[in-house]
């Protein structure tokens, strides 16, 4: 093989770099297609609704940054599309996990793999997982749900199969050694913890985040919260329920791209979500529904996929 | 309580507050106007434009669309029989049969007048069931919601007299095209083809857009001449008629603004099947069913008066328990969210005021839009003496366009396009399509609610003789159900219907 660098090989790759180069530079050019993989109205829509704005602010150049929802097929349908997207950085979209394994477990078909998108970044920490009943159910404490688990299997509320919620009930109720008996189908995490409240099922397993309002109106009771540190007063955490696993249960709200993002536009995204992520306004507003907004980096978000991968991979007989 | 409602109007009487109301107002007149686009895609381009303002000013500026949306669905459903939302196809059924006769003005006075008289009702409903709201949203579970979902799909088949069995064919064929997608409950994908579009289901607005008018313009060109081709003059005179009709039909009115009431307070049933279900509840009770899809005036009020009654009611389990209605209240609530307020229990407690300036902002923007447009019923009315050979084609590349705006997909045009063939297949074999449109709206929830209740009761049916709201929702359907043979049998020893 030739390796002599002739001068039109030299001008060609010179020409080649500056194009991508410039590429990044001019980047963004155009509006950018936000996907959500959820119906509209969720906290996760919510969520990504408030970042939008904020994230125009700190992209190099004035472009909108356009929140399109994708929630067909359990969302699998909005992350296949993200992860066929071209990889200029014109489409990007926001991820659960660990929802999203579970559909691209069940999901062969809709033909993405979370291992390959170029993340971006986490749209706030992990959140943990309570479990809570309806403010008028005859269950008082977790021993008395206990005690039910004994005599029937403990219907929880919950969302579809190849919901993030679905995974975090049927693992944390096999963790804390209860029967369950899932009633799903409910859209969105509002929808099943009023589920609960009207006494569709005994009980839910939620985000701490969808229960924390429900309980400061007294509309909820929680029995046990899977926090490693329970910010419940009088409520047990993971660590008095014994079962210190219960803390990996996390919700992850994750943004990505399309496998193959350029290097150097993934940097643009990445830094302009770190300073979105710090935005007193966004974090304020993101307060206001319990999301704690922080500055973070694409490798943290990938390493959070990779732990939510190993956490999840030992349940996915179970989950599957 | 009192101080609560005088802050609301106290909020939203000051010149900026008015000002973005009014701005409102005339954007969801636009929007409802085209079909396709709605509330829900006038607030989610409107939502980060709110950005920049204060709280009160964007729930005014909300308020204002959402008042105004089904005042615009009107205009277009009666004059070109395209609904410019879900809820507003209703009206067509005899809406556009009026303007076809040339009395677009009447239908379009009676619209205005009912959708403000039944905005007015609704808010003066919600406001005294507020204080109860989160007992009212929890006692519809899905047990409730299953058994009214049927009680729906009884009223249509029972309101479709003379074709019942056309009627009952439309129907299942409606069924199970809503049965078509992602099972929310089993997390599995059916009868999809492989087709990713159909993932998500038959989207409805762009089924209805091409179920009323594109068969309606097929229909039009194959005829030839105008929508009122048979009218030597549109009846713009009558819009006051209209006005006055809908005072004389106030039963109907009442009606209607309480199903909407009713309907919209029920958490994930919207406004389409309030609409559909007082149209068939006024069929039901009238002495004259048959005049109904013909042109009959009460027609328009009931599915009028239901729609923006519902409007106010589908507040409550959206601000009570963040449950929206459907997506315009979805979408609205990422703009309550961008303004720091958290739909749930606590935000009727710590945003009271706002809460009331928005009923009075969607009150007063559904009654200015209906003012508007008594305004303008009569220059629209001309639309209907337009000929079809320019009129077809304008109109079914605004539904065209409107179907694709739905949600920038081109399936969605692909969609109407079939709907509107299947359409006016409907209209040339005489199938009503209004239990096809209601077996469409309800086959989804009405599964979804039967399997929860299924694994809610672990398969005892007995259930549904247990809970109050249920034994009230099945006493309704054996009334329905009976009421025919009583009928028969007034009829048959010669008494009054």
């Amino acid at each position: 093989m030739n390796s002599r660098v002739t001068r039109r090989r030299f001008v060609l790759t010179a020409g080649a770099a500056r194009s991508l180069l410039a590429a990044d530079a001019d980047f963004p050019a155009r509006n950018i297609d936000f996907i959500i993989p959820k119906a509209p109205g969720g906290g996760f829509d919510n969520l990504v609704r408030v970042i939008a704005p904020a994230l125009e602010k700190y992209l190099p150049h004035k472009v909108n940054v356009v929140p399109d929802n994708i929630p067909a097929g359990g969302g699998g349908k909005g992350i296949g599309q993200l992860y066929r997207a071209r990889p200029d950085g014109y489409t990007i979209g926001a991820v659960d996990l660990p929802g999203s394994f579970i559909l691209q477990e069940r999901q062969g078909g809709a033909g993405f793999d979370l291992n390959k998108i170029s993340w971006l970044c986490a749209m706030g920490k992990p959140e943990y997982f309570c479990l809570a009943v309806g403010a008028n159910s005859p269950l008082k404490s977790f021993d008395d749900l206990k005690a039910l688990s004994g005599t029937r299997a403990v219907k929880f509320t919950s969302s579809g199969p190849e919901g993030t919620a679905y995974a975090a009930t049927v693992v944390g109720a096999n963790l804390l050694g209860v029967r369950a008996q899932l009633i799903t189908g409910y859209k969105g995490s509002s929808d099943f913890v009023v589920g609960a409240i009207r006494g569709d099922g005994d009980a839910v397993i939620a985000p701490v985040t969808s229960i924390r309002p429900m309980q400061q109106s007294r509309t909820v009771r929680i029995l046990a919260t899977f926090e490693p540190r329970g910010s419940f007063a009088g409520v047990p955490d993971a660590a008095a329920l014994g079962q210190p696993e219960l803390s990996r249960i996390l919700l992850d709200r994750l943004v990505g791209a399309p496998p193959g993002l350029p290097a150097g536009i993934k940097t643009i995204l990445s830094a302009a979500f770190a300073k979105t992520m710090a935005d007193s306004r966004t974090v304020d507003l993101a307060k206001k529904f319990e999301v704690d907004l922080a500055p973070n980096s694409a490798d943290q978000a990938t390493a959070r996929v990779r732990e939510s991968a190993a956490f999840y991979g030992k349940w996915k007989k179970v989950l599957s | 309580m009192l101080h609560l409602w005088l802050g609301g109007v106290e909020g939203l009487l000051q010149a900026r507050e008015l000002l973005f109301l009014g701005l409102g107002m005339l954007i969801g007149l636009f929007f409802g106007a085209i079909p396709g686009l709605g509330g829900a895609t006038a607030l989610a381009l409107l939502t980060p434009l709110t950005y920049g303002l204060d709280s009160f000013t964007a729930l005014a500026l909300a308020g204002g669309v959402m008042g105004a949306v089904p005042m615009g669905g009107s205009i277009s459903a009666i004059l070109l029989n395209a609904p410019g939302s879900a809820p507003s196809a209703a009206t067509c059924l005899d809406g556009h049969p009026l303007a076809q006769q040339g009395k677009a003005g009447l239908a379009l006075g009676a619209a205005a007048s009912a959708n403000a008289i039944g905005g007015i009702i609704g808010t003066v409903s919600v406001l005294a069931i507020l204080p109860i709201a989160k007992d009212l949203v929890l006692l519809f579970g899905p047990p409730e919601l299953f058994l009214l979902a049927v009680l729906g799909l009884i009223v249509v088949s029972t309101a479709s007299r003379g074709k019942m069995l056309r009627g009952l064919i439309a129907g299942v064929f409606g069924l199970m095209i809503s049965f078509i997608g992602y099972n929310d409950v089993t997390g599995v994908l059916r009868f999809t083809a492989g087709i990713a579009y159909l993932w998500d289901g038959v989207h409805l607005v762009p089924a209805l857009i091409g179920l009323f008018a594109v068969a309606e313009m097929i229909n039009l060109s194959v005829k030839g001449g105008a929508i009122a081709k048979d009218a030597k003059t549109v009846g713009i005179t009558s819009v006051t008629s209209g006005l006055l009709e809908t005072f004389r039909h106030w039963r109907t009115v009442l009606r209607g603004s309480l199903i909407g009431t009713v309907v919209g307070a029920i958490p994930g049933v919207g406004g389409t099947v309030a609409s559909f279900l007082s149209y068939s509840l006024t069929v039901q009770a009238s002495a004259d069913p048959e005049s109904f899809g013909k042109g009959n005036i009460q027609g328009v009020i009931a599915p009028e008066a239901a729609i923006n009654a519902k409007d106010c009611s589908c507040l409550i389990p959206t601000l009570a328990f963040g449950v929206p209605g459907g997506v315009e209240m979805a979408v609205f609530m990422g703009l309550l969210v961008l303004h720091g307020m958290q739909p749930g229990p606590l935000m009727l407690i710590d945003h009271q005021v706002e809460i009331y300036g928005l009923i009075w902002a969607l009150t007063g923007s559904c009654v200015l839009a209906s003012f508007l447009g008594l305004l303008v019923a009569r220059p629209l009315s001309l639309l209907t003496l337009i000929d079809s050979q320019i009129l077809v084609p304008v109109v079914t590349a605004v539904a065209l366009v409107g179907s694709y705006a739905v949600d920038r997909n081109i399936g969605n045009v692909l969609v109407t396009a079939i709907f509107g063939i299947l359409g006016y297949v409907m209209i040339r074999f005489d199938y009503p399509r209004l239990t096809m449109v209601v077996a469409l709206v309800l086959g989804a929830a009405a599964e979804r609610n039967f399997h929860q209740t299924t694994m809610m009761s672990d398969g005892n049916l007995s259930v549904y003789f247990h809970r109050k709201v249920c034994l009230v929702l099945l006493a309704g359907m054996a009334a329905l159900l009976i009421a025919p043979f009583f009928r028969g049998f007034r009829k048959f020893r010669g008494l009054p219907k």
